[in-house]
């Protein structure tokens, strides 16, 4: 390459570029607007979704009457009967079986990885559990569906006797499964926020003569508990909202399990996506899925607003 | 209980803390046990399926794989042994590369011969490896009979990461270049933070509630793949813009203001000067959001359908129905009747958590090259 095909005329390059910044007023301003607009869109599209979801849900609740919607026992589209009562608290059971099982062994492993364990374990968990974070739901869906549920099945049978009507699918099965499937998420963020606890705090607490686990559990946790609260709120969040592995293992019954832990049930989003396949746009099978998508919705939202409220605190 | 223990420094405080009772030693022992066994659950949880899975797409592979003879199903094929074969060729050439250049003997000359090689390797391996392909990969789904392949799932689901990013990337890192350096009102900016707030907060199964209403109801376009590539753009529109103003905003303030001083202008400080340095943070954004295209099926199920159909198995058209990888990972279990079900599974599982594997490693690898370290800005300072 010849030396003088790299020099670059510097008079020029100024040149055209002051040339470009001149003539392209007009696409500056045109470059503002979209960027504006990209703004705008993102809150349309929220008030959008949330008035459409608002406007059939409503409809539907008016329909069929609140009361009936929250409280009733039998869900029978076909003979116009709603009661969601059994969808709600397969939702809330399976949610809070996951905190249990899931959320809160999460954040005490979180604990003793950020307080207790050797640096290489600890680098080397969080790199699994990063993976396992990354994890489609419908993959531990299907591995519960074809592994844990059998377990369960004859756990449930040795618990209540050989003969008893349990089956494998239900509520323990979607809990232990929800469990798995969040904790991972749980203990990354559980992780995170143990990690901003400063160093000067526990070399206070070891230098006072606490033991490493009064440190642990009245040094640190107390310090993070903001952080660790989101970390349960956010896997509460996520299982009450996952769809497809839960409607996999829980056997899809439309009514309150005969037997609380070990018999089929159905949760909000499953039972949205089985109906949504049959019910026709416009009637009132439809619209109360979008009730009922409603109540999911207002709990995932004061759920996340109430885990924005406390990140806020604590940053002032 | 012993006395605590004479320490020197802080680090020495740190180790020599007194040990505490012996309750308490049994209760910690018990938490790092269960909280190893945490961990190697979900690895031996991944290995047996990648395991089962393998044996699944390797069972395969011993005989040639008719053509179905649905349109453009011999380039998909083609496309998959390009990929698997340039895989391999830069698995080998970067190995190469690492163990050539410790002893200097990698010159830029070898290194394009090397290059060069590789592409020869990867297209000349998809000419010949065509039609040889694990059959499972390529052959499409069946719903009845044992046999049944994924390749129009493959299809679909990069299909999709395509579609929603053509979606995402102009209005996410609009939406963040707006709200990191030009949004003036800061109750605007508030309102806006909130619309994500809550976008990011909606269950999935939401999203697919407004594209079945929007896309399939109102508009009567019916399942379609653009339906559920707007919805999963719109799910991702939360985690981009997040991110994506984050690296923004993490770029020095010195550069932009060297920029302005120049007598750039703002847009022009902002498409030269601050994408570039914060490109990897934004690329890893999408990649990941692509991730979460791979991973999503609630949504999908919902506008896009749960079907392969013969005809358009390989079309490009965006308003044909079409299920991905892990919609059809719950047919198979939910409605299908194949009796080779458990490995079909298996099988597409296991491709399943590569692809989204393969994306998180590529984030992660992004995300490192981010901020200061970045090789435009290491490129730019040279």
């Amino acid at each position: 390459m010849g030396q003088s095909a790299t020099i670059v005329d510097p008079t020029e390059t100024v040149a055209e570029r002051s040339q470009f910044v001149m003539g392209s007023r007009f696409g500056e301003a045109v470059v503002r607007v979209l960027l504006t607009t990209c703004g705008v869109f993102v809150v349309l599209t929220t008030v959008t979704m949330i008035g459409f979801l608002a406007h059939a849900g409503l409809r539907g609740m008016a329909m069929a009457g609140i009361g009936d919607l929250l409280t009733g026992r039998v869900w029978k589209p076909e003979a116009d009967s709603y009661g969601g009562f059994a969808l709600i608290v397969g939702t809330f059971t399976s949610a809070s079986g996951a905190l249990l099982l899931g959320a809160v062994p999460a954040v005490l492993a979180a604990v003793w990885l950020t307080e207790f364990a050797p640096p290489s374990i600890k680098v080397a968990e969080r790199r699994v559990l990063e993976v396992a974070s990354a994890i489609p739901s419908v993959v531990y869906g299907w591995l519960a569906l074809v592994y844990l549920v059998p377990i369960v099945f004859s756990v449930a049978h040795w618990l209540r006797g050989a003969d008893a009507a349990v089956t494998g699918e239900g509520l323990a099965s979607a809990s232990i499964l929800l469990g798995v499937m969040v904790a991972p998420t749980v203990m990354l963020l559980s992780l995170d926020a143990l990690s901003r606890v400063p160093r000067a705090l526990r070399d206070a607490s070891a230098a006072l003569g606490a033991s490493p686990w009064q440190t642990a559990f009245q040094v640190s946790v107390p310090y993070a508990w903001r952080g660790l609260l989101i970390a349960v709120f956010f896997g509460f969040a996520r299982a009450a909202g996952e769809t497809m592995a839960v409607q996999m293992v829980i056997g899809g019954a439309r009514r309150l399990p005969k037997d609380f832990l070990f018999s089929p049930t159905t949760t909000i989003s499953a039972q949205i996506v089985m109906d949504m396949q049959e019910a026709r746009p416009g009637t009132l099978q439809n619209d109360v899925l979008f009730s009922m998508a409603l109540v999911l919705l207002l709990v995932s939202v004061v759920v996340v607003l109430a885990t924005r409220l406390l990140g806020r605190q604590r940053l002032s | 209980m012993t006395a605590a223990r004479h320490s020197t420094g802080p680090g020495v405080l740190q180790r020599g803390r007194r040990a505490g009772s012996a309750l308490e030693l049994v209760l910690l022992s018990l938490l790092g046990v269960a909280s190893i066994l945490f961990a190697v659950g979900y690895v031996i949880c991944l290995l047996y399926l990648l395991i089962k899975g393998a044996g699944k797409i390797a069972s395969f592979t011993t005989y040639a794989s008719p053509l179905a003879g649905v349109d453009n199903e011999s380039a998909m094929r083609f496309v998959v042994a390009v990929c698997a074969f340039g895989v391999i060729a830069w698995a080998v050439l970067a190995s190469c590369r690492a163990v050539a250049s410790r002893y200097h003997w990698w010159t830029s000359s070898v290194d394009r011969v090397g290059v060069i090689v590789a592409v020869v390797v990867a297209l000349g391996g998809g000419v010949i490896a065509r039609d040889h392909l694990p059959r499972f990969l390529i052959s499409l789904p069946s719903e009845t009979t044992a046999g049944g392949g994924i390749g129009p799932e493959i299809f679909n689901t990069v299909y999709f990461a395509v579609l929603s990013t053509m979606i995402t990337l102009p209005i996410g890192v609009g939406a963040a270049v707006y709200l990191a350096r030009f949004a003036r009102s800061p109750t605007f900016v508030a309102v806006v933070r909130i619309a994500l707030d809550t976008l990011a907060s909606l269950p999935s199964i939401v999203y697919g509630l407004f594209g079945f209403l929007v896309f399939v109801v109102e508009m009567k376009m019916g399942y379609s793949l653009f339906a559920g590539a707007v919805v999963l753009a719109l799910l991702n529109l939360p985690l981009v813009v997040g991110i994506a103003e984050e690296s923004i905003v993490a770029v020095p303030q010195e550069l932009d203001e060297a920029s302005l001083a120049l007598g750039a202008t703002p847009i022009q400080t902002t498409a030269r000067v601050t994408l570039p340095y914060a490109w990897p943070g934004i690329l890893s954004a999408l990649v990941l959001s692509i991730g979460r295209v791979f991973a999503e099926s609630a949504p999908l199920i919902m506008t896009a359908g749960t079907t392969i159909s013969r005809a358009s198995a390989y079309s490009l058209n965006p308003f044909r129905g079409g299920e991905t990888l892990a919609v059809h990972l719950w047919y198979v279990n939910s409605a299908g009747l194949s009796p080779d079900r458990v490995e079909v599974s298996a099988g597409t599982a296991a491709v399943l958590v590569v692809l989204v594997g393969l994306t998180n490693l590529l984030a992660a690898r992004l995300a490192r090259l981010g901020g200061a370290e970045g090789t435009r800005v290491r490129k730019a300072t040279r």
